[in-house]
């Protein structure tokens, strides 16, 4: 059986496709929420040097991603253990070889990779900016608004995908999640003028 | 050589159904494949499965009912031969003393 056949299958047989969907959307909004605190708070510190912003990025995005993939993967793993041995008692065998015990196993580990992923690639997204500053494309003080944007709008997508998803308004829904965004920038743009 | 074979499963909701019978038809031998389900619990379900085929291999057909999780209760009918033959009745079952 072809590979990306067997994953569709463990995806279908473990129903792990609603949970990594809401692991994604909850950890990518993470992802670019942090990535907005950094960018503002180095911006209110009057941060001048883009390397500061991206290694303090990078370090946070191998934090997310690792703690993302760990918590989730063990998380999960107990959570359909659990599972399984109920079905096994209801079935009076072990399942742990048939295609339910690898649909599980594979599914801990599905969620683990989502988990750890979706914060780290938005985090990174909204790192371009900088990378592309640092490479001298252009300055700092134009990287820095256009990470805010990219951040804002990685939000805004997320409640959009949220709102399709959901069969409801998609734009009613990217504007929620855009607020919580505007709400962080808001406070730290007050922070840099009373400073 | 097993002509038709008749089973009494019990199997998780997932797979589905649709994938068991699919998985089934698709082993060496088999030609059709009938998958009743007869009875639902919270956990598992009770199926009725009927294959039939020129010649059907009934470890495969174990084997891949374990490889999906599920288990045979018991063997209700086999049918071997060149030919597959009918029940009929007889004056010796209770229904026809009856």
């Amino acid at each position: 059986m072809k590979f990306l056949e067997k994953i569709r299958r463990y995806i279908k047989i473990s129903e792990v496709a609603p949970i990594s969907r809401r692991y994604f959307i909850m950890n990518a909004f993470d992802g670019a929420t942090t990535i907005l605190g950094i960018v503002i708070g180095a911006y209110a510190a009057g941060i001048t040097n883009e390397f500061w912003v991206i290694w303090s990025g990078l370090g946070v995005s191998l934090a997310m991603g690792l703690s993302g993939f760990a918590g989730a993967y063990m998380t999960e793993e107990a959570e359909r253990e659990k599972k399984l041995n109920a079905l096994e008692k209801s079935m009076l065998i072990e399942l742990k070889d048939s295609v339910i015990g690898k649909a599980s196993r594979f599914a801990s580990l599905w969620a683990g990779i989502v988990d750890g992923v979706s914060p780290a690639l938005t985090a990174l997204v909204c790192l371009t900016p900088f990378f592309l500053s640092s490479h001298g494309f252009f300055s700092i003080n134009f990287a820095i608004p256009l990470s805010v944007a990219m951040a804002l709008t990685t939000m805004f997508l997320l409640g959009v995908f949220l709102g399709k998803i959901s069969n409801r308004n998609m734009l009613f829904h990217g504007a929620k999640m855009l607020f919580v965004g505007l709400i962080i920038t808001f406070i730290f743009l007050v922070l840099k003028i009373t400073q | 050589m097993i002509r038709r074979i008749v089973l009494d499963v019990l199997k998780p909701h997932n797979p589905s159904v649709v994938e068991v019978s699919e998985a089934l038809s698709h082993l060496e031998g088999v030609e059709a494949v009938n998958v009743i389900i007869y009875e639902i619990d919270q956990q598992v379900e009770n199926a009725k499965i009927i294959i039939a085929g020129s010649s059907i291999d009934f470890e495969n057909i174990k084997k891949k009912l374990e490889e999906m999780g599920a288990t045979i209760h018991s063997v209700d009918e086999v049918a071997a031969g060149e030919r597959i033959v009918e029940e009929v009745k007889t004056p010796q079952d209770r229904s026809a003393r009856i």
